[in-house]
């Protein structure tokens, strides 16, 4: 056995990793808590990867089979109906600590010199986070999933010249239809992968260049802050934190497993009170309100053009937010809580 | 003027070479991706439909049909001709329904509402919905684009 381990340490060049775990860091003080966020999601990733490689064992991406694969799945596969429920639910859990994540790092403003890419890349992951919930809400291909897809696709349409070929390009045509289902498919399972795993790459590189950040007031002091051995001292707490996640959520997957409508008909009108996933809904609630027109302008691109300028401002936010510690970023950060009010009010709204 | 020295080095000047060549190498590909990735479309010029399935249709009701791969909508005008709409909403592309007691066209996804001449009035939506035209040939309704 030891000469095994030494044959690979030499091929291999494991030490530098131990050493690097034993190595490593982790500073303590009274917003530590948010460092488990970051594994946590590496975690559902894992959950989402071994799920989603299992029901592509049974799943069909064409207009005939697809709603019946997934009934097949949720009726006669053993267990099949957990591990759709584990995938559906691991997809929530997942965007919901991605934002967790983004928050506290928003309001310790971590993003500050020299983490600016840090924080870029880690929008971008959640870009394709929810791409991700977009692509794989369509694939069980119900009323509410084809409604869904329609306005999700349809929404690029508003931007001027460049948008009939995006929302083409996403639906593989002029209409969401079984090519849809195709393309979405062979992104949600090949290219979003390649894309996270490129994008996390370099974002975890960065985590490890740069180091933990810590707070502003922490970082101000003089003295050294007191930390934790990463190995094995916080991998022994985050394993506890892994632990009571993947409980919740293997009871939230038992007892409420996602329901699956009848086939999705191209001819049938949308089902009254559709919704999208929760993570869409202040947008949904956006387009709801948005009048037709604006000061004579296409009410839908005004309200497109305002949340891609809202996205465009947090993405630039490190640029911005130039002297945290100040007058101007005491302004950053009310306006960033208002931001954060304003989306959790219009989300509470669309469910009322 | 002549110069003393040269403006890039040898070393220079073939690295852009080389560099150069490779990258107008792989954007020769983008090119056919591009015209791989977007299928054809052709809306119908026309769909025929067999007039005796639609004759019995009352005033204020809808039939559907099949306009290429959107929901196509067939109704009993008020005055007996019969009008053809896409039942899809100018907002955000979902599939209308008509609401014979209301006399409303309505989509579900964002609570837009027509009249029964497929004109906006309420809602998001910031346009009518599109009109077909709608002839007799012999045994068939032929259904066109309008205009």
């Amino acid at each position: 056995m030891q000469k095994i381990l030494a044959w690979l340490n030499d091929r291999l060049g494991l030490e530098a990793l131990s050493r690097f775990g034993m190595h490593k860091e982790v500073p303590r003080h009274s917003h530590t808590i948010w460092y488990y966020t970051g594994s946590s999601i590496i975690l559902f990733l894992g959950i989402q990867i071994v799920t989603g490689v299992m029901l592509a064992f049974y799943y069909n991406p064409t207009i005939k089979e697809a709603n019946a694969s997934v009934a097949r799945i949720m009726t006669e596969i053993p267990l099949g109906w957990i591990i759709r429920s584990i995938h559906s639910w691991s997809a929530t859990f997942m965007i919901a600590i991605v934002l967790i994540h983004l928050l506290s790092i928003a309001f310790t403003k971590a993003y500050r010199p020299p983490r600016e890419a840090t924080w870029m890349t880690g929008l971008l992951l959640l870009c394709v986070s929810l791409a991700f919930g977009f692509t794989g809400y369509l694939l069980p291909w119900d009323d509410l999933s084809l409604a869904a897809t329609k306005v999700g696709t349809d929404i690029p349409k508003a931007i001027p010249i460049v948008g009939k070929w995006v929302t083409s390009l996403l639906r593989g045509g002029e209409d969401v239809t079984g090519d849809t289902i195709s393309r979405f498919f062979i992104v949600h399972v090949c290219v979003l992968p390649l894309v996270i795993f490129l994008i996390l790459g370099i974002h975890l590189f960065f985590v490890q260049r740069h180091g933990m950040s810590v707070p502003l007031k922490d970082e101000a002091r003089k003295e050294k802050l007191r930390s934790l051995p990463f190995w094995p001292n916080f991998m022994l707490r985050e394993t506890g934190v892994w632990l009571v996640l993947f409980g919740s959520l293997l009871t939230v997957a038992v007892f409420l497993a996602p329901s699956l409508g009848p086939a999705a008909n191209l001819m049938s009108p949308a089902p009254p009170g559709i919704k999208p996933e929760w993570y869409f809904l202040f947008m949904f609630q956006m387009l709801k309100l948005f009048p037709s027109h604006i000061l004579g302008i296409n009410g839908e691109l005004v309200a497109v053009a305002v949340m891609a300028a809202g996205f465009l401002l947090v993405l630039i936010l490190p640029f911005l937010d130039t002297r945290p510690a100040e007058r101007k970023g005491r302004i950053i950060t009310g306006v960033a809580y208002a931001t954060f009010a304003y989306t959790i009010a219009l989300t509470i709204w669309s469910l009322l | 003027m002549r110069l003393q020295h040269s403006l890039f080095s040898r070393r220079a000047f073939l690295n852009s070479i080389l560099g150069g060549g490779l990258a107008a190498f792989a954007a020769s590909f983008i090119g056919p991706v591009v015209k791989f990735i977007f299928p054809p479309y052709k809306e119908p010029d026309e769909v025929k439909l067999p007039a005796a399935d639609y004759n019995a249709l009352p005033a204020n009701e809808v039939k559907g049909f099949a306009w290429g791969s959107k929901p196509g909508l067939i109704k009993r005008a008020a005055d007996g001709s019969l009008v053809a709409f896409v039942g899809v909403c100018s907002h955000l592309d979902c599939n209308v329904t008509y609401l014979p007691a209301d006399r409303k066209f309505y989509c579900a996804c964002h609570k837009g509402w027509y009249d029964e001449n497929g004109v906006n009035i309420a809602g998001p939506p910031p346009a009518p919905l599109r009109r077909l035209a709608v002839t007799v040939d012999g045994e068939s309704l032929v259904i066109k684009k309008q205009g």
